[in-house]
């Protein structure tokens, strides 16, 4: 009995003071931010990125997690509108959901505006996207050139393998395009340089992909292309390829050539070290930039309603341009600043 | 001393008073010990009194009903959004899903399981659904899927068009959940295996199917006669003036809706079910004793079959309220931290994990609880990744509220 008088105690105590401890003065314009886990670098800077802005224009925010469950971020959004929020940004799930949660906000007359995840139907709401084709295009087309350098070398066929990310999003979408588009253009150019790609499942799950990739490459030794949807898998395939000496750096014939994509601080930082060849970009600070302007400008002109696609072209990062583009990566730019230290 | 003092000690101490000594006499020490007892008696008294009212309000079958009030009184007194007509409304709309499948976990728990394949089961049943009901499939999502050209075309499901898509897809759909606890119900019983077990493993193989089915794709283009079934409203109201010819979507506050009364009915149901049908009392008798149960003769392989399927039916209800109100079928609904909300809200609201105890009622009240837990811990404007954690403290402090709960019950019994 005492035992538990001690625990309810703690806790409602707990929740007392914390009721005393947040009741603040209100700002004058409140945004609501949901956001799924922020499971990789890309999400945890762009989460910091548009909350210490926002907080620092002196707006409060209201931030949901919605820990991967759509309809739990359908709740918080409506939970949003029901507090009389002046605007919303959502990372979503996928873009299926996506469509929902904007219809439900603009039908309560609250501006929406989706970052870097897209809806399926682009037609409503505030999207802000990177263009993952192309900037996935200009990331292989770089690999690709250095696996006809190999072959024109080795004469051995190069076995590309891709990291799809989960299909329900549009992202993972555009990227396997992105990578499909090079690996055809170059195969129908020059016959006998690639043999069909592997396509590994990760669910945007790094247990998942580290599973999966670990039967492929069992499977396929052979594999020496690897181009993963996003950056934050790099340190799976290191933990696949290191056992088998194929995490080498360019210049050693066992190099198996990669990319990715996003931009973050590893690869950056593993394009430094030669381990990695080359990542195509997505603008994360003018992503966040352009996300909450657009809104802002929605709620000053009182707008309910705003329907616009804001591309961020995006570009390739590589080992023969890293040295002059450094500072446009957002990644490099956390790198220097120390990210990977904290 | 005179034979006089003995027998009027007040002239005695007086006396011995005036001469400057301080002497206690035998009937003044006694005077002294039963003022003493009086003011311990009265201390006690006050003391078994609120010891009373403590035992009373944690006995109570109105205990978490309490709770909540108390909670959202003092929680609205800081953050007054929480008591607006638009919150209340909304976080009622939250309560329906959650309840509908809470429901089911406290069947399985008041017998002594658990069910963990709840979440798998809404996601499946979700996709199965859509497979039946959707409009329009998009072949460059789906034309890996293994039912691609059979079940799905890039027409729709397998009754895309029909007048009869809803009302089969919703029928198909309970019939799945309700197949999937029969499968839970007999392995079980059958095989002799652990609940825990048996439904973990459900869990991953209808979880990993749906994906397989919809190459992890979720399935929209869904009948609005579906979609209705998770959002519509059947009596919305509007609280206050009328200014302007049109009233904003987001001052309209749905009342009463589709999910409210399909949730209700299942309630009643269950309630049903529980108190008022020998299925019930057989239920709560297994799970205070199974032993004891079998030696009696009761059929207790039926039971536990026939509860894990209402399980299962509860389960494939809540996806249709979840899937309808998303307008998606979704391989992964269900998924997350879902599993730990229902069988949160079932133990908060007295369903005891060890068996035999448990209402529709509790249930209810537990699922409210933690809606507006939730509310206030988003209100509070805690760190997002904190809040889990506290909600996990509540669930631990629920867990031991049972725990002195029936402690406290079983003393008053002994006495």
């Amino acid at each position: 009995m005492r035992r538990f008088a001690i625990i309810s105690l703690v806790l409602i105590s707990a929740l007392a003071l914390g009721l005393v401890g947040t009741v603040r003065a209100q700002s004058d314009i409140t945004i609501c931010f949901g956001f799924q886990d922020l499971e990789t670098e890309f999400w945890v800077a762009g989460h910091k990125a548009i909350t210490e802005t926002l907080r620092g224009q002196g707006i409060e925010v209201l931030e949901y997690n919605a820990n991967e469950d759509p309809n739990r971020q359908l709740e918080q959004v409506r939970e949003c509108i029901a507090q009389g929020v002046d605007g919303i940004i959502i990372i979503p799930q996928d873009g299926d959901s996506a469509v929902t949660i904007i219809n439900e906000a603009q039908a309560s007359d609250v501006p929406i505006a989706v970052f870097n995840r897209p809806p399926n139907d682009r037609s409503r709401g505030i999207t802000v996207v990177a263009d993952n084709v192309s900037a996935t295009e200009q990331a292989v087309e770089f690999m690709a050139q250095q696996a006809l350098v190999k072959w024109a070398v080795t004469g051995n066929t190069v076995q590309p393998l891709i990291l799809v990310g989960a299909l329900q999003d549009t992202n993972a979408i555009g990227r396997r395009e992105g990578f499909f588009n090079v690996i055809t253009r170059y195969s129908e150019k020059y016959p006998g340089l690639f043999a069909e790609p592997i396509e590994v499942a990760t669910e945007w799950d790094a247990a998942t992909a580290l599973a999966n990739l670990e039967a492929a490459i069992t499977a396929n030794p052979n594999v020496d292309f690897i181009f993963t949807s996003s950056d934050f898998l790099f340190p799976t395939i290191r933990s696949v390829l290191e056992p088998r000496g194929k995490w080498v750096p360019r210049g050693d014939a066992n190099h198996v050539i990669m990319g990715g994509l996003d931009g973050d601080a590893t690869a950056c930082q593993l394009i430094d070290q030669g381990f990695v060849d080359a990542t195509g970009v997505q603008d994360l600070f003018l992503e966040a930039e352009l996300t909450m302007d657009r809104l802002l400008q929605a709620i000053a002109d009182g707008e309910t309603q705003p329907n616009e696609v804001l591309l961020d072209p995006g570009f390739a990062l590589s080992a023969a341009n890293i040295q002059f583009d450094r500072s446009e990566m957002w990644g490099c730019v956390l790198l220097d600043e120390g990210f990977l230290d904290q | 001393m005179d034979q006089g003092d003995l027998t009027h000690p007040w002239s005695t101490t007086q006396r011995l008073t005036i001469e400057g000594c301080t002497v206690s006499t035998v009937n003044d020490r006694l005077s002294q010990v039963q003022s003493l007892a009086r003011r311990k008696k009265s201390r006690s008294a006050s003391i078994s009194t609120a010891t009373q009212l403590i035992r009373k309000f944690l006995l109570s079958d109105y205990f978490v009903l309490y709770l909540t009030l108390i909670l959202f009184i003092s929680a609205a007194f800081f953050f007054p959004t929480l008591g607006t007509p638009g919150n209340i409304a909304n976080q009622l709309q939250n309560m329906w899903p959650l309840l509908a499948v809470a429901i089911g976990q406290t069947f399985v728990l008041i017998l002594g399981g658990i069910d963990l394949s709840l979440g798998a089961t809404m996601g499946f049943t979700s996709v199965v659904g859509a497979i039946v009901m959707a409009q329009n499939l998009d072949p460059a999502f789906f034309d890996k899927s293994p039912l691609w050209g059979t079940l799905m075309r890039p027409e729709g499901g397998l009754l895309a068009g029909s007048a009869l898509a809803v009302p089969v897809g919703v029928l198909v759909m309970l019939a799945v959940g309700t197949s999937i606890g029969f499968l839970n119900g007999y392995a079980i019983t059958r095989f002799k295996m652990a609940p825990f077990m048996v439904t973990l493993v459900t869990s991953t193989f209808f979880a990993g199917f749906a994906l397989w089915l919809t190459q992890s794709r979720n399935i929209s283009g869904l009948p609005e006669a579906f979609i209705e079934l998770g959002k519509g409203d059947i009596v919305s109201v509007y609280l206050g003036p009328k200014l302007t010819p049109d009233i904003a979507r987001r001052d309209i506050l749905q009342f009463i809706t589709y999910p409210f009364v399909i949730a209700a009915g299942l309630a009643v149901l269950a309630q049903f079910l529980l108190s008022k049908t020998v299925f019930g009392r057989q239920m709560f008798s297994i799970g205070t004793n199974r032993v004891t149960s079998d030696i009696s003769g009761l059929p207790s392989q039926s039971v536990i079959i026939r509860v894990y399927m209402f399980s299962g039916f509860c389960a494939a209800v809540a996806s249709i309220l979840y899937s309808a109100r998303l307008a998606i079928g979704q391989p992964s609904l269900g998924g997350g931290n879902l599993l730990l909300d229902i069988i949160g809200a079932a133990v908060i609201g007295g369903t005891s994990l060890f068996g035999g105890k448990g209402s529709v009622r509790g249930t209810f009240f537990g699922v409210a609880f933690f809606v507006l837990l939730l509310n206030i811990l988003n209100a509070m404007r805690l760190d997002p990744f904190v809040i889990d954690a506290v909600k996990g403290g509540f669930i631990l402090l629920a867990a031991l509220v049972d725990v002195t709960r029936t402690r406290l019950m079983n003393r008053e019994q002994r006495a």
